[in-house]
């Protein structure tokens, strides 16, 4: 079947169009070359005046295993009140935070999203997680595989093993437990925890194993590049949350020491001492090191207004943070010598000054970060707010009046301690399609997505260019997947299943031999169990494999 | 690992590294011996559930409509009938892996039926404070590697998941220097077979009264805050309870566990919540965790994926076309008493229910399932991990499981059975 999307203003930065009029042909799913004036398409949609772009890609945003499952546990009374009803050829779920997995793919679909990935997957939940991405409708998935805290990679690096080595380790892990990506959660940190350290300071030998957060950094950085995995390590770094952490972040820059990395939910992270509060913005700062330095990317978590739940990996933050909780309820678990996770419930308040400068730092990084295909929309969701506030998010970063409206609505003491106000940027429609398309397919290696050339998956989002921006993004017109129409108006028409994105590098097998005796004389698991079959994934239908370079990088 | 099917030599055939899906402690070590024509023997353990669940392999029977047999199509069909006139359903038990589970639930979803799980009660004496109030929880690595100090709060946890303290406890933590552990049970006496698994590591047994677990830890916590502040409690001396707390208070990596099920008192959530209080008290010096036991038949697995797909728990009516979560209301036991059809699910232990006149069953069980009355559909179907492969979750929740197949018995799954109930309802038009 040849479907012809005719005459849409095409906003395709992979291939360098940014508004211009155009036609786009599908075939079996895919964007083919016109076929010529002889073709004689099955559908026509007729797209004049509209805005066309590929459909878009969250590259963090927890929607899946075990930590989610507990959030939604403790998010009982928000699940009460947010439940939705079963409408053909809809299902029915509940939650505004944690939405159910019908909920989470519906919602993405329904804002033109047609991928999502989970950035914290431990190895130990990976089998879990996948089960749930399973049933999460409508959008691609793929997890990020944390490791950094394991006890087994610390006991190698403790053991001197080299850079191949642990390669192989990393190498292993990522094939046994079908990620996508290697994630280092406060590296050392959630080890440390466990021995009831509640600080580590980067250069600190841990407590047990004697390895420094900084050698674990840098030598998953390396193994990531050795492997020639596309997405470069993915850090949810030091001191999370804590003023003044600023420094760790610079110092992680520089500890890989011209490596690619990147750092997530950087808002986070940006955090300085300075004021009479003790509490300042850095966002400059790293910007200016981001600006700096090519071989970093970041996205962004920016914190939005409202009631959500943390939940993180990082069990030594967590706990830090776990008299904040609201409702005061929270949940800490350890977690197969593997990592740990942390549930908190929040609210952050837009007149909380805290709260207020946080969401300005986040606007600021995304201000000040040129480059749009180094700097990633996220909220870190549901840590900085639900996912659902992406297209106000959007309209905050596309129309100064409306930033500057908001920020006057918020704590009174702010515009002293942001720079915010004075920032003109807009930006444009090319970018956002960059942030959200082009750039996030692009860092993770998915070659046929993320833009809308010849051999492109036909994931395509269908905008009426409206000047309420926010408006604009929450409602596309029309979302294809895989080349079918999935969205009609903000309607769900038709129900299909995602794909799963991995990556498969290749390791030296010998390692193998090493790692079966530790999982029989630790973990009390077999190897062989802890591998996840392809079998296993989506009922082995729709397993994406991309391929590493190694040495390209 | 393959199984070895030799083709040239006399059976019996020997499975090795099999994955146990029964108690929820993912041993994942046994090895079993098939003989002709397909019954099962353990042959690598003394655990009585294992060697018990996997023996019991009858052969295939027929479905079944009011008593007589019939094709599996037919068995279909009637159950569809049923369920299409039904105007309150139930979809419990629910012993079942993911792929049952999720077809459980898609179907409950259909019919607006409630929905549960047949062993919830010991599960919710722990989510209820889990929602109340979170906690600080660890997992069975955890404990094995890392844990110097283990709680063993009530009744022996061994007589529900008997390998715990062979397989998590006995083996020296190799994550702690130096290696040490030793094991206290608060108000419980360790089984012979724990005492025999544990032998070489200290063991200290509080005997108290069992009802009164939740003074105990009570009397713990304050001795913890301020140990002139020592009472008595449950029967055990404040002398004891102050030595406790304070082996407590300099343990490096304390767990607490239990298996809330096989607390028996009223309000057993509130001896839960008081745990896991101690637990959160604990950690003003040490590290310290819980570890709540449960997970028979896959209740831990089936929950996790009811939370995942209506994100909220088992206990919950999809009637109205929406989920609604009511813990109370929504238990099978006392939901069944308005269901007017059950369709009651059953895979790892040949076990329905009696349920009330009047109420139409649908049973989806094992082979040789014994009822104390005929229901009105009987669907045999395959044990995971025996007949079929499938996706268990382990106790701790974190940890999912894959079982494999062992035997071919010609027996469906349930996700299959399920499904086809499903397709065979009639369709409703579309509203959209
Ligand atoms: S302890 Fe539990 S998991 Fe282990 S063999 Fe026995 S029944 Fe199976």
């Amino acid at each position: 079947m040849l479907t012809k999307l005719a005459g849409g203003r095409l906003y395709d930065p992979a291939n360098g169009r940014d508004g211009a009029v155009g036609d786009l042909f599908v075939r079996d799913g895919r964007i083919v070359a016109d076929p010529g004036p002889g073709a004689a398409p099955d559908e026509v949609h007729d797209l004049s005046g509209r805005v066309v772009m590929a459909g878009a890609i969250d590259i963090h945003s927890h929607i899946a295993g075990g930590k989610v499952n507990i959030a939604r546990l403790l998010m009982a009374e928000e699940h009460r009140a947010a439940a939705i009803t079963t409408e053909e050829p809809c299902g029915c779920g509940v939650g505004l935070a944690t939405p159910s997995t019908h909920a989470t793919g519906c919602r993405y679909a329904q804002m033109g999203y047609t991928a999502a990935f989970e950035p914290a997957m431990l190895p130990s939940n990976a089998r879990h997680a996948h089960l749930e991405m399973a049933d999460i409708p409508l959008i691609d998935t793929g997890g990020y595989l944390v490791l950094g805290n394991d006890d087994l990679l610390l006991e190698l690096l403790a053991s001197g093993a080299g850079e191949e080595a642990v390669a192989d380790y990393v190498g292993f892990m990522l094939n046994a437990t079908r990620s996508l990506a290697v994630k280092a959660v406060n590296p050392g940190g959630i080890n440390a925890f466990k021995y009831n350290q509640r600080r580590l300071d980067v250069d600190e030998a841990g407590p047990f194993h004697a390895i420094t957060p900084r050698r674990i950094l840098t030598a998953l950085a390396g193994a990531v590049q050795r492997l020639g995995i596309p997405h470069p390590l993915h850090l949810h770094g030091f001191n999370l949350g804590v003023p003044g952490n600023v420094e760790a972040t610079l110092d992680s820059i520089a500890a890989v020491d011209g490596l690619r990395l990147h750092l997530t939910h950087v808002q986070f992270h940006a955090y300085g001492v300075e004021g009479d509060r003790k509490f300042s913005s850095a966002a400059a700062r790293v910007a200016e090191a981001v600006n700096r330095q090519p071989n970093i990317s970041v996205d962004v978590g920016q914190i939005m207004f409202g009631q959500t739940v943390t939940a993180s990996a990082d069990t030594m933050a967590q706990m830090n943070n776990a008299g904040l909780a609201h409702p005061k309820k929270w949940v800490m678990m350890d977690i197969e010598c593997d990592a740990g996770c942390g549930v908190v419930p929040f609210r952050y308040r837009d007149k909380a000054f805290v709260n207020a400068l946080q969401w300005a730092i986040g606007l600021e990084l995304f201000l000040l970060i040129e480059d749009p295909w180094r700097i990633f929309l996220t909220t870190d969701h549901p840590n900085g707010a639900p996912f659902t506030s992406y297209p106000e998010l959007i309209r905050l970063l596309m129309d100064r009046d409306h930033r500057l409206t908001r920020m006057a609505e918020l704590h009174p003491a702010l515009p002293e301690h942001t720079i915010l106000g004075s920032l003109t940027r807009e930006y444009s429609l090319g970018e956002i399609a960059t942030m959200t398309r082009a750039a996030p397919a692009r860092i993770l290696g998915l070659t046929d997505r993320g833009h809308l050339g010849p051999g492109a998956v036909a994931d395509i989002t269908v905008y009426t260019d409206r000047p309420d921006r926010r408006a604009m993004f929450e409602k596309p017109d029309l979302v294809f997947k895989d080349g079918r129409l999935i969205v009609r108006d903000g309607v769900v028409v038709a129900f299909l299943q995602g794909r799963t994105h991995v990556v498969e590098p290749a390791y030296d097998p010998t390692i193998e031999s090493w790692m079966a005796r530790r999982f029989d004389e630790r973990m009390g698991q077999r190897l062989t169990h802890f591998r996840i079959a392809e079998e296993e994934i989506r009922g082995g239908n729709g397993l994406v494999r991309h391929a590493c370079q190694p040495g390209s990088f | 690992m393959a199984s070895d099917r030799p083709t040239h030599l006399i059976r019996p055939v020997v499975h090795r590294d099999v994955v146990c899906p029964f108690c929820g402690l993912g041993c994942d070590d046994l090895t079993v011996e098939e003989e002709p024509p397909a019954t099962l023997a353990v042959r690598s353990t003394d655990c009585p559930v294992a060697r018990e669940r996997f023996s019991r392999t009858p052969s295939a029977e027929p479905p079944r409509v009011a008593g007589v047999a019939v094709p599996l199509a037919e068995a279909v069909e009637a159950a569809a009938a049923v369920l299409a006139a039904a105007q309150a359903p139930l979809v419990a038990g629910l012993g079942t892996d993911v792929d049952g589970a999720r077809a459980a639930l898609s179907l409950a979803e259909r019919l607006g039926a409630v929905v549960d799980h047949a062993l919830s009660d010991g599960l919710y004496r722990n989510l209820a404070v889990l929602q109340r109030t979170g906690w600080i929880a660890t997992t069975l690595a955890e404990l094995r590697n890392r844990c110097d100090l283990l709680l063993v709060a009530g009744p022996d946890p061994a007589a529900l998941h008997p390998r715990l303290f062979e397989r998590w406890v006995a083996p020296a933590p190799a994550f702690q220097t130096p290696p040490s552990r030793e094991v206290v049970f608060l108000c419980g006496e360790p089984l012979d077979a724990t005492r025999t698994a544990l032998s070489g590591i200290p063991v200290t047994v509080l005997p108290g009264d069992p009802a009164k677990i939740g003074d105990a830890a009570a009397a713990l916590a304050a001795a913890l805050a301020d140990p002139s502040r020592a009472l008595g409690a449950a029967g055990i001396a404040p002398g004891d309870i102050a030595a406790l707390a304070e082996r407590l208070r300099k343990a490096r990596y304390a767990v607490v566990a239990w298996a809330a099920s096989a607390f028996d008192e009223p309000h057993a959530d509130l001896t839960v919540e008081r745990l896991v209080r101690l637990v959160r008290d604990a950690n003003r010096h040490t590290r310290c965790a819980g570890l709540p036991l449960a997970g028979h038949d896959n209740v831990v697995g089936v929950n996790q994926v009811c939370t995942w797909r209506f994100g909220v728990p088992l206990r919950t009516s999809l009637a109205g076309g929406m989920p609604l979560h009511d813990p109370h209301r929504f238990a099978w036991a006392r939901y069944a008493d308005v269901a007017d059809a059950v369709v009651w699910v059953s895979t790892f232990r040949p076990e329905v229910p009696a349920f009330s006149a009047g109420q139409t069953v649908i049973a989806l069980a094992p082979s040789g399932t014994a009822m104390a009355e005929e229901p009105a559909v009987f669907i045999p179907v395959g044990t995971p991990g025996i007949d079929h492969p499938a996706h268990v979750f382990r106790s701790d929740t974190v940890v999912a499981l894959r079982a494999r197949r062992l035997i071919d018995r010609g027996l469906p799954d349930v996700a299959t059975v399920l499904k086809a109930i499903a397709a065979a309802l009639p369709q409703e038009a579309p509203t959209c």
